[in-house]
Formats: structure tokens, C-alpha cells, sequence
């Protein structure tokens, strides 16, 4: 799949990333894909700084976001990206277990583009990722200039 | 503040109340109180000679009346009337012809008289003087003494009133402790709960060819209670967000949302035949959403417990249960409960039939009866076994919601 945008992934339990590559692969989404294990690593890849110093230039095309993260939570990360003029376009996704409305007004306020809870069942799961992975890295145009080619 | 301002003033006053107190207390002493009458009277009686010696005639009179007049003034009545007969003893001993002798000639009878009736109404009029200052005296100390009181009673008031704050933000706590033991329950137990399905059905996928037809059927169970936990957490926590959420309440119509209920319903029970019947239902008063959650409770129970009838029977209808409250109740012909078990019924996870007759995690009527109690009313329900259920819920009325809903609170 050519024009295939980078999802990144910020995720702190590793059976929640694994499954999730699991479902990016069966669709063949998983070519472009960055872990960050919690807020802290997903703010230093986006800023290019401290391990991913180095790494290509340009936004990510989506952001697939956990609320619950060690050191810098979630909505701390979303916040912070919002209020970036920068980063503010780069697409974010929650991806949560919380069902709280709490949260999810939290998150629209701060301007979140779409609030997924992750669903038990596990093929609910897999179309869930799935789905987010084919409408935000394939079928969504991202913002010009921001992600390249 | 306004306290510390007036604080001077209000000693001040009470400091001079105080020092008359003491004042009225020296003369309570019925020694001085009697001594103080004849020493008036004696020094009447000198200052009488004293002036009589200079020369001035008939001033006796004035200077008696005027000890007499001191005597009941200060020292009450036992002394006002000593003080009288002392003077009349003197005045007649002192200065009525003949002198120096206790007899009366009968030319001085009327100005002994006028003497005697003087010194009577100067006494009288100092003691009714003196009643009045007692009934004074008497009416501050009973307001001083409710003062007190008063002032113990908004002491206790404030303390109460701090009690109370702090009762308050200890619950704030306690709800705060609850709300996110909720959170951690419904973010931090789905996780685990999602691997266990994930991977078992990963297993399932990868090794369906060499596993045997038991090991594939323990991997079915292993996905069946991991989704069934899933359910259960998600009800739980359902019923704990219905404890905690805020009621917005507002007058609904009973009758449309029933109806809309019953038409959600029959969407998925097409292929059965259920006759629904709604009776006359009033408006009441509270919150749609929830009310909405309660009815489709109790009917989609009604629906799942009438499965094994063919022709499956249920009625939601309305008594008049007097000025205030109105009862609604949702009838069924389906499997009905033994009454012996009626107290279980409202029960969080607590069932009357086992999962392979009817599924379901049991938390459906507590949730009913969570969402009715916060609305002040009351849940029941009756029955038989094999013979339908009918379960009922009392609401206020539309037109009586205000006092109810004070009430409930």
C-alpha cells in the first residue's frame, strides 16, 4: 500500500501492543508503526528529541493514545499536543479501557478527534484497531505539509 | 468581629450590674439591715436636738420622716416599720408636751396622728419603690439567665454546624475514594480481561488443527467467562454510575415512554408472541434516562422469563395510590419465583434460576431499585412459581414532585 501514513502508538502494557500489532498486520497496516510506552517517549518522538533525536522528519498520521500512562498521562500528552500550534494538527486517537464520562469530556474539551473504548471481545478489538488504522493511515487526507509522502 | 467590637461596652455594663448586685447584697444582711434604721433614726434624732439647740422649733418632724424615709429606702420593710416606731417613741418621748414621758395629752393627739400617717405613706411609698426594684431586679436575671442559655445554644449550634462540615468533607472523601476505586475497576480489570480474550482466541486461531475436540472446547470456556466477567464488570459498573450520577429531573410522560420501550424491545423478539398490554399511565416526575433504565429492566425481564410461553403475556399499568404517589407494576405469565425468595429479588448478582434456564448477571433489579429509590420510592414484587410475576414501583406524582423530592433528599 503506497501513501500509507506512520500511526503512532502510545501504549504502556505490552499484551495491549501486541494485540494491536496483531490487528494492524492481518490488514497489513503495521509497515509504519512506532510504539511509545508512555507519554513521556510519545512527547520526545513527536518533539524529535532525547532516543528519537535522530528518527525521518514529519508528523505522524495518527496518534493512537491510552489515557492511563506511567509518568506523563494521557490527557496530559493530548493537552500538551493541542495547545501546540505544531502538533495541534497531528490526528489523536483515544484509545482507552475507560468508559468514564469523565474522561471522555476531558478528552473532547481537549480536543480530541475521536474516542475509542477498547472492547473486550477481542474481534471487536482487532476491527476496532483495524478500522481506525485503515480510516486515519489510508482513507483520512491529513493535514498538508505534515505528514510526508 | 462584630463580637470583639462590642466586647467592651457589654462588660462595662455588666461590671455596673454587678457592682449594684453587691450594693443590694451589703443591705440583704438583716443585722445591718435593722442597724441601719435605728442608727437613721439616732442620727435623726441628734441633728433634731442639734437645730432645736440653735433655736429652730418644730423641725423634728422633717428630719424623723426623712431617716424614716432613708431606713425604708435601703433597708426594706422590718426596718422601714422600726424605724417608724422608733421616731413615734422618740417624737412622743422627745417633743410632745408632756415631755420626757411616753403619755399623750390630747391637744397633741392630731399631730401625733399626722406624724404617724406622714411616716406611713413615706414608708409605704419607698416600699412599693422597693417591690418594683425587686420585680426589675428579678425580670434582668431571668433575661441574663435566658441570655446565657441563648448563647449556649448558638454555642451548640456552631459546633454542631462544624460537625456537620466536617461530616461533609469526609463523605466528599469517601465519594472521591469511591468514584476512582470505580475508575481503576473499570480501566485496570478490562485490561487483563481483554488479554485473556485476546490471546486465547490467538490460540484458538494458531492451533485449531492440533488441538483435540476437548482442548478446543476448554479454550471456548476460557472465552466464555472471560466475557461473562466482562458483562459483569460492565453492569457493575453501570450500577455503581447510577448511584453516583446526578438526577435531572423533570416532569415525563409515562405513557411515551413505555411505549418507546416496548417498541425497542420488540425489535429483538420478533419471532415470538408476546402480547403486550399498557394501560392508562400518568406523567410523574424525575429523571427520563433513568426511569427509561428501570422500565426496560423490568420488561426486558418480563420478556426473558416468558420465553417458554407460546403465547407470552405482558401487561405495564398504573394504580392510584392516593394524592402523592402513583404505582406503575409490570405483569408477566413466565416463570413466576417462589415468594420464600422474595427478599433476594432486589439483590446486586443475586438470581432465582440457574444461567442454563435464563442468563443474565443479576444486577437488573438492583439497578431498578437503585434508580426508584433515588427518586423517594418503593419497589415489590410478587408472585408464584410457574405462575408470572408482577413487579411495582411507586413515583411521585407530577403535580407533588417539589415536596417529594425535599422529602427524599
Amino acid at each position: 500500500m503506497t501513501g500509507l501514513g506512520r500511526i503512532l502508538i502510545v501504549e504502556d502494557d505490552p499484551n495491549d501492543v501486541e494485540l494491536t500489532l496483531t490487528a494492524l498486520t492481518d490488514y497489513n497496516l503495521a509497515n509504519e508503526v512506532v510504539i511509545a510506552r508512555d507519554g513521556q517517549q510519545a512527547l520526545d518522538y513527536l518533539y524529535c528529541r532525547g532516543e528519537f533525536a535522530a528518527r525521518p522528519a514529519g508528523n505522524p498520521a495518527v496518534m493512537l493514545l491510552d489515557l492511563k500512562l506511567p509518568r506523563v498521562g494521557g490527557l496530559e500528552v493530548l493537552q500538551q499536543i493541542k495547545s501546540d500550534e505544531r502538533l495541534k494538527m497531528v490526528p489523536v486517537v483515544v484509545l482507552t479501557s475507560s468508559h468514564e464520562e469523565k474522561d471522555m469530556m476531558r478528552s473532547y474539551k481537549l480536543g480530541v478527534n475521536a474516542y475509542v473504548v477498547k472492547p473486550v471481545d477481542f474481534h471487536e478489538f482487532v476491527n476496532a484497531v483495524k478500522e481506525l488504522g485503515v480510516f486515519w493511515a489510508v482513507i483520512n487526507e491529513p493535514p498538508p505539509g505534515s505528514v510526508p509522502k | 468581629m462584630t463580637e470583639l467590637a462590642e466586647g467592651p461596652t457589654r462588660i462595662g455594663v455588666r461590671g455596673s450590674l454587678s457592682y449594684w448586685n453587691r450594693e443590694f447584697q451589703r443591705i440583704h444582711s438583716p443585722i445591718l439591715r435593722y442597724g441601719f434604721s435605728v442608727v437613721s433614726v439616732a442620727v435623726a434624732l441628734g441633728i433634731a436636738f442639734i437645730l432645736q439647740h440653735y433655736g429652730f422649733r418644730d423641725v423634728e418632724v422633717p428630719v424623723l420622716t426623712v431617716a424614716i424615709a432613708f431606713a425604708t429606702w435601703y433597708a426594706g420593710i422590718g426596718p422601714s416599720v422600726l424605724s417608724v416606731v422608733l421616731s413615734l417613741l422618740f417624737f412622743d418621748y422627745f417633743f410632745l408636751e408632756p415631755y420626757y414621758s411616753f403619755d399623750i395629752s390630747t391637744r397633741d393627739l392630731p399631730y401625733f396622728f399626722i406624724f404617724l400617717g406622714w411616716a406611713g405613706i413615706v414608708a409605704s411609698f419607698s416600699a412599693v419603690r422597693r417591690r418594683i426594684e425587686d420585680n426589675l431586679r428579678q425580670a434582668r436575671d431571668h433575661l441574663q439567665v435566658e441570655v446565657e442559655q441563648r448563647r449556649q445554644r448558638e454555642d451548640e449550634i456552631r459546633s454542631l454546624n462544624l460537625e456537620l462540615g466536617k461530616r461533609a468533607l469526609e463523605l466528599e472523601a469517601s465519594n472521591k475514594e469511591l468514584e476512582s476505586f470505580a475508575y481503576s475497576v473499570s480501566h485496570d480489570l478490562r485490561a487483563p480481561l481483554r488479554h485473556m480474550v485476546g490471546y486465547s482466541e490467538l490460540l484458538q486461531r494458531q492451533a485449531s488443527s492440533v488441538l483435540d475436540e476437548k482442548s478446543q472446547r476448554f479454550i471456548r470456556t476460557i472465552l466464555d467467562s472471560a466475557k461473562r466477567m466482562g458483562t459483569l464488570i460492565d453492569d457493575l459498573l453501570a450500577f455503581s454510575r447510577i448511584g453516583r450520577a446526578e438526577t435531572r429531573k423533570t416532569q415525563v410522560d409515562l405513557r411515551q415512554l413505555v411505549e418507546e420501550v416496548v417498541a425497542e424491545i420488540g425489535q429483538d423478539t420478533k419471532g415470538r408472541d408476546i402480547a403486550w398490554k399498557i394501560g392508562t399511565l400518568p406523567a410523574c416526575y424525575g429523571d427520563r434516562s433513568m426511569l427509561r433504565l428501570a422500565v426496560v429492566n423490568l420488561a426486558s425481564n418480563a420478556v426473558k422469563f416468558t420465553r417458554m410461553r407460546k403465547a407470552a403475556e405482558i401487561e405495564i399499568g398504573a394504580v392510584d395510590r392516593g394524592e402523592n404517589e402513583v404505582e406503575l407494576f409490570v405483569r408477566d405469565n413466565g416463570a413466576g419465583f417462589d415468594m420464600q425468595y422474595v427478599d433476594k429479588l432486589f439483590g446486586v448478582f443475586q438470581r432465582l434460576h440457574l444461567p442454563e434456564q435464563f442468563e443474565g448477571t443479576g444486577i437488573g433489579l438492583a439497578t431498578v431499585q437503585r434508580i426508584i429509590h433515588r427518586h423517594g420510592g418503593q419497589v415489590r414484587g410478587e408472585g408464584a412459581l410457574d405462575q408470572g410475576a408482577t413487579f411495582y414501583f411507586s413515583l411521585p406524582k407530577a403535580q407533588h414532585a417539589g415536596e417529594r423530592t425535599a422529602n427524599a433528599s
